[in-house]
């Protein structure tokens, strides 16, 4: 009965039987924030803050990430690293093939607005927010792993604070 | 053959052609005309006594007076470095594609024509090479490149 004490506030134990009682929307926030699946996408130096953040030391899969190489079986985009122009229409295309509830998480400065390549530059976007829609931003050059695991945490809280009818509007 | 018997080697069979630039005792650079560019790297590469058969390089540079290209070439059995570029106009800088004579231009004369709007005449496959492929902003490597989402250094 470890579900009964982390789904919180509205779930309560009936007596005597295994059964528990909560509401559709708490059941499957919960099961959607504990396992994000998230798409293999490095482009620069973030992901190799990315592949120590999933490595021994830091440990992504405990928060229930596991990393997948198709868009097809993911959540979440992590997009790790300078987005070029000629990039851009593949992230897009990565979002596009993704199954819905899907969420964006723009790691690191050049995601953010091009970061340091924001003067001087013909070639990279200045910011993936007009390409596709953001959930967290982490700054940083590249971001610690700490940093990283933090921007999780606080999409898996906004993950749980949705309600359904979020749903269709996205 | 060392850098000085090459240079003597290439003033005396190569003289009209090509026109020596002083560069220390970095590899020999030469400056040679548009028109003479094919023949000239047909000619060092067919040479019994240079074989340049390995082109390291092709670059551009915007020297905010005229439009360069630099070749590089080696020779892997002479063991033989030479530079050599050509000078070009801002209107309607041309080129002849040295791609018959080394394949392995034909990548860089892309890149070249992309970046610096240096036209490669007898190219076979010109298009984008680095640049996304529905490119229509111009050549920014060029020193008066601009566009709507270009932002320059502040002065400080």
């Amino acid at each position: 009965m470890g579900l009964i004490k982390k789904v919180p506030v509205y779930s309560e134990k009936i007596p005597g039987g295994g059964i528990i009682c909560t509401s559709l929307e708490q059941v499957l926030h919960f099961g959607q924030a504990k396992s994000l699946w998230y798409l293999l996408f490095g482009t620069a130096c973030c992901a190799i803050e990315l592949m120590c953040t999933g490595a021994s030391r830091y440990d992504f899969d405990r928060l229930g990430m596991m990393f997948r190489a198709t868009p097809r079986q993911s959540d979440l985009i992590i997009a790790a690293g300078t987005i070029t122009k000629k990039m851009a229409p593949r992230l897009r295309k990565l979002y596009d093939q993704m199954a819905e509830p899907r969420y964006v998480i723009a790691m690191g400065g050049c995601t953010i607005k091009g970061g340091p390549f924001y003067y001087d530059c013909y070639s990279v976007e200045k910011g993936i927010d007009h390409i596709v829609p953001v959930d967290i931003y982490i700054p940083g050059c590249p971001p610690r792993p700490e940093s990283l695991l933090e921007g999780c945490l606080k999409l898996q809280d906004k993950i749980q604070k949705q309600k359904l009818s979020d749903w269709q509007e996205k | 053959m060392t850098r000085d018997e090459l240079k003597t080697y290439l003033d005396s069979n190569y003289s009209d052609k090509i026109r020596p630039l002083d560069t220390g005792r970095y590899d020999l650079i030469y400056e040679i005309n548009a028109e003479n560019l094919f023949s000239f790297a047909k000619a060092i590469a067919e040479d019994e006594n240079l074989k340049f058969d390995y082109i390291c390089n092709i670059g551009g540079s915007d020297t905010g007076e005229n439009l360069e290209a630099v070749y590089s070439v080696a020779s892997v059995s002479k063991k033989l470095r030479l530079d050599f570029k050509v000078i070009l106009p801002y209107e309607n800088p041309e080129i002849e594609s040295v791609q018959k004579v080394w394949k392995g231009a034909n990548w860089h004369e892309r890149e070249m024509w992309e970046l610096f709007g240096i036209n490669i005449k007898n190219h076979n496959d010109l298009k984008c090479f680095l640049l996304p492929e529905d490119w229509n902003q111009g050549h920014p490597m060029r020193k008066d490149w601009d566009a709507p989402d270009f932002v320059r250094f502040p002065e400080l």
